[in-house]
């Protein structure tokens, strides 16, 4: 068996400046007040911060500079973004958008959806949600009902969606529908990309266990697009939609979800920390280091137009019980009250009520173990 | 890999398993202790990425043999003990992937049962962190000159991840063999056993923790992202 090599993560440019222009800007235009927002902070969402990420240049980075991107490579990106989620920057307004819907509409989408969506995606002004889940299609995603006839004026959608992130404050959702008719599994399946103020769409709000308003219901009654809604082949929406999740399996939100946690913890501690929280602090420190050499490897194997499935799989499974797990061995040996202030407390709080989500999100951990089970030939 | 590593690594694979039998003196006679001395000076001239890819197979054709040893000083040996730990796993992982295609129970491979491939996923993704660690510890030390105390964090780091997975691999390794994988006949202790003993040689876990910790914490919380990143990437 061939052992696993490290892809070198070798990104063009200056890329310590990069850091330091980024480091510099957010000490000015991250707002400081609220710790909470630091944590799990890919679902913070702030649309002023996002617009001004946007202008400073640190959305859209990858897609072409003809559609107000930055012409960057993916790997300047993938620096960015760590940068970001290092901070606890609250990113959660542009980041599907900016992760998955933006490069999935330069791949696939026609000219037109180009024209129309990515200007404002690089601005950090357009924001998009994912329409692949529904009542009775979770893990078995091809199970999906949502059917989209294709008639004289557009495609008539009927359906609805759920767990769908971002939906109230997005402008566009990209639903996987079925427009075949008759048509069974993963065949037969389309992207449409809708805006959500067409007509006949109905956004439900569904309160998380935190208390939030993140995901929503969608449905969609006899909803009419123009057939210039339909993105990349009909009929080839499984693959396009394999291939997003693979977008999305491995990047350094998949292990950075906590990290403010562990800044708050060896803040905490201080310089001379108690054995038992050094011990702690060493083992998700070397945890940490080795998700980042995973994912950068990855991520830079994606960059050469490489398929990476299993490791990105690998990424996924080890980083979400990372953050999984770190709320929970804090604080087994952290004296603190469940509603103490302190930013330890409350940045636990948060993240211990957070967390089951980790290994729910972007695929369940079985099916990730499924996948990775997969590439070792065993299914 | 380099085609002058991929030659080392054919000549390491032939060599140890020779000094399997007869001891360590065919690597010796070979000139693997000089793998790490300069050109110049009459050595091979190797760096730490062909030391690690030297040592894996090591941990899995002569893992009782003091291969290490002989190619490096000793306060590298811990970093060592990565690779041949990395080795040994991805043999464990190896072993028990073909053992789960092959045995048949209930009428079918064990490997078809969800409850195993589950199992063998989690093991995988065990070993691939740790072989992850081991080549990102050869970066790191190829690029301060094997500077064992510029890579102080990388060691640490390094040893304490394989450390941690030795209890996940064996186990793993072993509950899918069944009572195959607990006799002497078969090969799998060959590199359960050294993987015991490794997670204990050149630091434990609480070792590392305790002085990796020590060090984070000096660095304080942003601190730790600005030392990550300002040494690799
Ligand atoms: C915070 C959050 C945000 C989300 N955002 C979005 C979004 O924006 N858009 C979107 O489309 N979806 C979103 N989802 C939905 C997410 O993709 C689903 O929750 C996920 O795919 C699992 O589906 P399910 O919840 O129906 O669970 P189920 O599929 O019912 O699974 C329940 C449990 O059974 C296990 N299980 C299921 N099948 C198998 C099997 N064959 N073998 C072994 N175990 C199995 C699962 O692993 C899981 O542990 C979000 C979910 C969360 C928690």
């Amino acid at each position: 068996m061939q052992g696993f090599a490290l892809y070198p993560f070798d990104p063009p440019g200056d890329i310590a400046a990069l850091r330091a222009d980024l480091r510099a800007w957010l000490a000015v235009n991250q707002p400081k007040d609220d710790v909470v927002a630091r944590a799990n902070c890919w679902a913070s969402f702030d649309r002023d911060f996002s617009r001004a990420l946007g202008a400073a240049g640190y959305v859209g980075m990858t897609l072409p500079a003809r559609y107000g991107g930055g012409d960057r490579h993916p790997l300047e990106r993938y620096v960015v973004i760590e940068e970001l989620l290092a901070a606890g920057a609250p990113v959660g307004a542009h980041w599907i958008a900016d992760r998955q819907t933006g490069p999935l509409i330069l791949r696939y989408g026609s000219e037109e959806q180009r024209e129309r969506y990515l200007p404002g995606i690089a601005k950090g002004e357009l924001y998009a949600c994912i329409g692949l889940s529904e009542p009775g299609a979770g893990s078995d995603l091809a199970a999906v009902r949502t059917t989209a006839r294709e008639t004289a004026e557009g495609w008539r959608i009927n359906g609805q969606k759920i767990w769908t992130t971002g939906a109230h404050f997005s402008h566009i959702i990209l639903a996987l529908v079925r427009t075949e008719e008759g048509s069974e599994r993963n065949a037969g399946l389309s992207q449409l990309l809708v805006d959500l103020d067409t007509p006949g769409i109905t956004i439900r709000p569904i309160i998380d266990m935190a208390g939030h308003h993140d995901f929503n219901e969608v449905f969609f009654d006899d909803v009419l697009v123009p057939h210039g809604a339909l993105v990349g082949e009909r009929g080839q929406g499984w693959k396009q939609v394999t291939a997003e999740l693979g977008l999305e399996r491995s990047g350094p939100e998949r292990y950075l979800s906590s990290h403010a946690l562990f800044v708050a913890l060896i803040d905490a501690a201080g310089p001379d920390p108690d054995p038992a929280v050094a011990t702690l602090i060493g083992e998700l420190a070397s945890e940490m280091w080795t998700l980042r050499q995973l994912s950068m490897s990855t991520a830079a194997k994606l960059a050469a137009g490489e398929d990476p499935m299993v490791e990105a799989s690998v990424v996924k499974e080890l980083g979400n019980a990372f953050e999984q797990d770190m709320p929970r061995r804090v604080q087994a040996i952290i004296d603190c009250n469940w509603d103490d202030d302190t930013d330890l407390a409350k940045l636990l709080r948060v993240l211990l009520i957070a967390s089951p989500s980790f290994s729910l999100r972007g695929g369940t951990r079985e099916v990730i173990r499924g996948i990775i089970a997969r590439g070792l030939g065993l299914r | 890999m380099s085609a002058a590593r991929d030659m080392l690594c054919d000549t390491a694979r032939v060599v140890f398993a020779e000094a399997a039998k007869a001891g360590i003196s065919p690597v010796e006679e070979a000139g693997f202790g000089l793998l790490l001395v300069p050109e110049e000076q009459g050595g091979f001239g190797g760096d730490w990425g062909d030391v690690n890819a030297v040592l894996q197979i090591a941990g899995v054709v002569a893992p009782d043999l003091p291969v290490a040893e002989l190619i490096v000083d000793a306060p590298l040996l811990p970093a060592a003990a990565v690779s041949l730990m990395a080795g040994a796993m991805g043999q464990a992982l190896a072993l028990s992937i073909d053992h789960v295609n092959m045995r048949q129970q209930f009428g079918r491979a064990l490997g078809k049962f969800q409850a195993v491939q589950q199992s063998l996923a989690v093991m995988a993704c065990e070993v691939r962190a740790v072989e992850a660690a081991a080549a990102a510890l050869a970066a790191r030390l190829d690029g301060v000159g094997l500077d064992p105390s510029a890579a102080g964090f990388e060691i640490a780091a390094a040893k304490l991840r394989a450390n941690r997975a030795v209890g996940v691999v064996t186990s793993i390794a072993h509950q899918v063999h069944g009572a195959i994988g607990f006799t002497e006949e078969y090969d799998l202790h060959r590199v359960t056993v050294p993987l015991m003993r490794w997670r204990g040689a050149h630091g434990h876990d609480a070792h590392w923790a305790r002085r990796l910790g020590d060090q984070v914490a000096g660095l304080g919380g942003r601190g730790l992202w600005e030392a990550m990143t300002a040494r690799g990437a």
